[in-house]
């Protein structure tokens, strides 16, 4: 008994999560669209993140470059370590800090939002009005965080190349010119549709999470708490999953080099 | 009427610059003077509160709630570190695939693993399973008024919480670091000799060369002074929780920013202090 309990709860949970992203997806061309909600959350995502970003690009290209160009200097190839910045920028720390800000920063506070509306019952509210909480708060916070997520990841790649060229040139003695000459020797159009792609997915995925999470919420501030702290949980085991996949994918199809 | 009131009267939107700025000070220097008092109990907690340690210890390592039926923070750091692991292989062998020097793709988990991406990744999930844990907790404790119980009664809050989750996450990332350095290890691996079908002599002999025992130990350096930093702001956040059931979801969404950009930077600048300009690293061997 207390087994089949134990095994049934996570699945039900399983089973909501997937109810719910079903009923967003189907829901999502359907009229009216909350446009409001839309570009309210879009500001209110992108506001959340840009500051943890910029803090966080910055020392993640940082770190990555300066590890990357110790072997470049070690094997005499200095001058290609903008290829190495440019190539782990936007195949792997531009989707990765895009994840940890967008999951860590904005579907964090989207669940806490979310969670204490629950809490307060104004979703039961909506319900009784007749409007669908899916459509009118779901919805629109999903797009929203594709969207922002897109956007953060390109912000992400230019301030991680920025950071990277500063720090090899001022503090490694790469010469610029050719820094940015060897940028586009490994890393093309392709691989920068690629991030898009992948940022996307992260944003939608990390959306979802939030929005399940904070509208089954139950159980006080304590419960609040407990659904931001899995929201952080899950939103960051499956995005680093879908980035490993995704990652493979592309290698696949589009090459990893030269 | 003081002549402050007429300054700020004449002036408002100087005066709201100002006091904005005050108040970010005044926060500032809140948050110091709070890690200084818990830093300053950890005696206290070791000697008073020793089975609360412990059992924070137990929680901590094993989880609570939700997070225990996937296995707990150890499954969650287990698992990031693995598909970052398999990162290496993907990304890192396919790269050098097109130089055809593949061969050093053991190296590479050798030196990347070590340096660059279980520090990064083990940092992430501390603060997304631990860190995030105790500011839920303590902000629920906040909320509901425990905290001033706790004073009423006589115990020192900060001692009894902060300190004592301090002392535990500390003494919780070392077994954690071991899975995650072995996860990131194992998963590399596996990636290169069983999916890219690279033979495991080659794989090995190029991860024994490269593999530096003593980076291996300032990477655990690096994991503790995380821990440190990790639990330092969220517990800060948690205790200091404000504003209903929404304020306990808010702090911990911004204890998870703060303790992600704050842990980056720790880690950033103690590899810069350990491994400096010439990087403790010769290609010869």
């Amino acid at each position: 008994m207390t087994f089949s309990a134990g095994v049934a709860k996570p699945l039900r949970a399983f089973g909501e999560f997937f109810t719910v992203t079903g009923q967003t997806l189907a829901l999502m061309p359907r009229r009216p669209f909350a446009w409001r909600e839309y570009l309210s959350q879009s500001w209110f995502v992108a506001r959340v993140s840009l500051l943890p970003t910029l803090l966080l690009a910055i020392p993640f290209t940082v770190l990555a470059v300066f590890t990357f160009n110790l072997l470049l200097v070690e094997f005499g190839a200095a001058d290609y370590s903008g290829a190495g910045a440019a190539d782990g920028t936007v195949t792997q720390i531009g989707p990765i800090v895009t994840v940890l800000v967008v999951s860590g920063a904005g579907a964090t506070a989207m669940c806490a939002d979310l969670g204490a509306r629950t809490i307060r019952e104004e979703l039961d509210a909506l319900r009784v009005m007749g409007i669908n909480p899916i459509q009118s708060l779901v919805v629109p916070r999903v797009l929203a965080a594709t969207t922002v997520a897109v956007l953060l990841s390109s912000l992400v790649i230019l301030v991680g190349i920025v950071g990277g060229f500063f720090f090899s040139v001022y503090f490694q003695n790469v010469s610029p010119g050719s820094f940015v000459n060897s940028m586009t020797i490994i890393t093309g159009i392709g691989k920068v549709v690629v991030a898009w792609i992948k940022a996307a997915l992260f944003g939608m995925a990390a959306g979802l999470i939030a929005c399940y999470k904070g509208i089954s919420v139950g159980g006080g501030p304590a419960g609040v708490g407990n659904a931001v702290n899995e929201t952080v949980v899950y939103t960051f085991v499956t995005l680093f999953a879908i980035n490993i996949i995704a990652s493979a994918v592309s290698v696949s199809a589009i090459g990893a080099g030269v | 009427m003081s002549a402050a009131t007429v300054i700020a009267a004449r002036y408002p939107r100087i005066t709201r610059t100002v006091r904005g700025w005050v108040g970010e000070g005044v926060r500032i220097g809140e948050q110091t003077q709070f890690y200084g008092q818990t830093i300053a109990a950890i005696g206290d907690a070791l000697f008073r509160y020793k089975t609360e340690t412990l059992r924070l210890i137990a929680q901590m390592g094993l989880g609570t709630g939700a997070l225990a039926l996937i296995g707990g923070s150890t499954a969650v750091v287990g698992f990031l570190t693995m598909m970052t692991g398999a990162l290496v292989a993907v990304q890192g062998y396919n790269l050098l695939a097109s130089t055809s020097t593949e061969a050093l793709t053991g190296f590479a988990s050798a030196f990347f693993n070590v340096r660059l991406i279980s520090p990064l990744t083990a940092a992430i999930a501390l603060a997304a399973t631990i860190g995030a844990g105790a500011t839920a907790q303590l902000g629920a404790m906040r909320i509901n008024e425990e905290i001033d119980a706790l004073e009423v009664m006589g115990i020192r809050s900060i001692a009894y919480l902060a300190s004592t989750r301090v002392i535990a996450g500390v003494i919780v990332v070392i077994p954690l670091y071991c899975v995650a350095m072995l996860m990131s290890f194992t998963a590399a691996r596996f990636g290169t000799t069983f999916i890219y079908d690279q033979s495991t002599g080659v794989y090995d002999h190029y991860f024994n060369t490269f593999l530096i025992p003593t980076d291996l130990i300032w990477s655990f350096f690096q994991a503790f002074a995380m821990a440190v930093v990790i639990m330092l702001v969220h517990t800060y956040y948690g205790y200091t929780a404000t504003g209903g059931p929404a304020g306990v979801g808010e702090a911990v969404g911004r204890a998870v920013r703060t303790s992600l950009v704050v842990s980056a930077l720790v880690i950033l600048f103690v590899s810069l202090a350990i491994y400096g300009r010439g990087g403790n690293f010769n290609m010869s061997g």
